[in-house]
């Protein structure tokens, strides 16, 4: 198996809306379900390890995590918002026209966006407060 | 099978019956499990990871929340709904890349042994809760 041709070719082919839509829900969801692995693992150590437990955590208030999880937070938005549009779309299989998918993913898009600032806000904060102004 | 999907084989979007197989089920339950995750998954993240914030999270903090029966049924849900989903994403997308069918099934005979050990250890916790170290 090489990941060269499919890489290269999902970076080349000019497909604009509906490529970068689908690209997009495959990174989302693959980089959430990486989070999500380590994360069912960290917090099964309540149960099997427990004073492992404050171990994970503090990696997970590091600040390249903080950071991290506000990129996750935008995955699991957008991943959600284009599921939507995909589930939505197929109920009314009319509605799947080129026209109308280029301008849906730009809301969906948009609607990821507006989602995630405020949340981005506030981890944001709580991320300067913690780790650079010793709150 | 009832849930509908559209597919364009003579050029015209249409709506099709689900094949009544493994990997119809799969799709169905990829819909149906990824509707769930909306509500299930934002509330998730938005009170844990935007309203409590790590700095707040430690063993006491997930004692006094699994000492509500409701949050330890929500976090099963939540679980069994997003792994599975994630992990049949996960075989959907290297069936992209993996075409030859010894490797496909050693490929979702890693994947299969891997939901169900992971899946269990979180259950495990779930229903076994915070000990004191």
């Amino acid at each position: 198996m090489s990941l060269r041709a499919p890489l290269e070719g999902s970076l080349r082919y000019r497909g604009q809306e509906g490529q970068w839509a689908y690209l997009l829900h495959r990174i989302t969801g693959l980089g959430t379900l990486l989070f999500l692995t380590v994360h069912i693992l960290d917090t099964s150590t309540v149960y099997f390890f427990p004073s492992l437990y404050a171990h994970a955590i503090a990696i997970y208030r590091s600040t390249p995590f903080m950071l991290g999880e506000i990129v996750l937070v935008f995955c699991v938005l957008y991943h959600g918002t284009n599921g939507l549009r995909l589930a939505l779309f197929d109920l009314y299989p009319s509605l799947w026209t080129e026209a109308r998918q280029r301008s849906a993913f730009r809301w969906v898009l948009g609607a990821a966006i507006l989602l995630w600032l405020p949340a981005a806000f506030l981890m944001g904060r709580s991320l300067i407060v913690h780790n650079f102004l010793g709150g | 099978m009832a849930a509908p999907f559209a597919s364009a084989h003579d050029g015209k979007p249409r709506r099709v019956d689900v094949p009544a197989t493994w990997e119809g089920r799969a799709w169905v339950w990829m819909r149906y499990s990824g509707i769930a995750l909306i509500p299930l998954a934002w509330t998730h993240v938005a009170i844990q990871d935007v309203l409590v914030g790590v700095h707040a999270i430690d063993l006491d903090y997930v004692a006094l929340r699994w000492a509500t029966l409701g949050w330890r049924l929500y976090d099963i849900a939540l679980l069994a709904f997003a792994f599975a989903h994630g992990m049949n994403g996960l075989r959907n997308v290297l069936s992209d890349y993996v075409h030859p069918p010894r490797a496909r099934r050693l490929v979702n005979a890693l994947l299969l042994a891997g939901w169900l050990v992971i899946s269990a250890i979180g259950a495990a916790a779930i229903v076994g809760g915070v000990r004191t170290p």
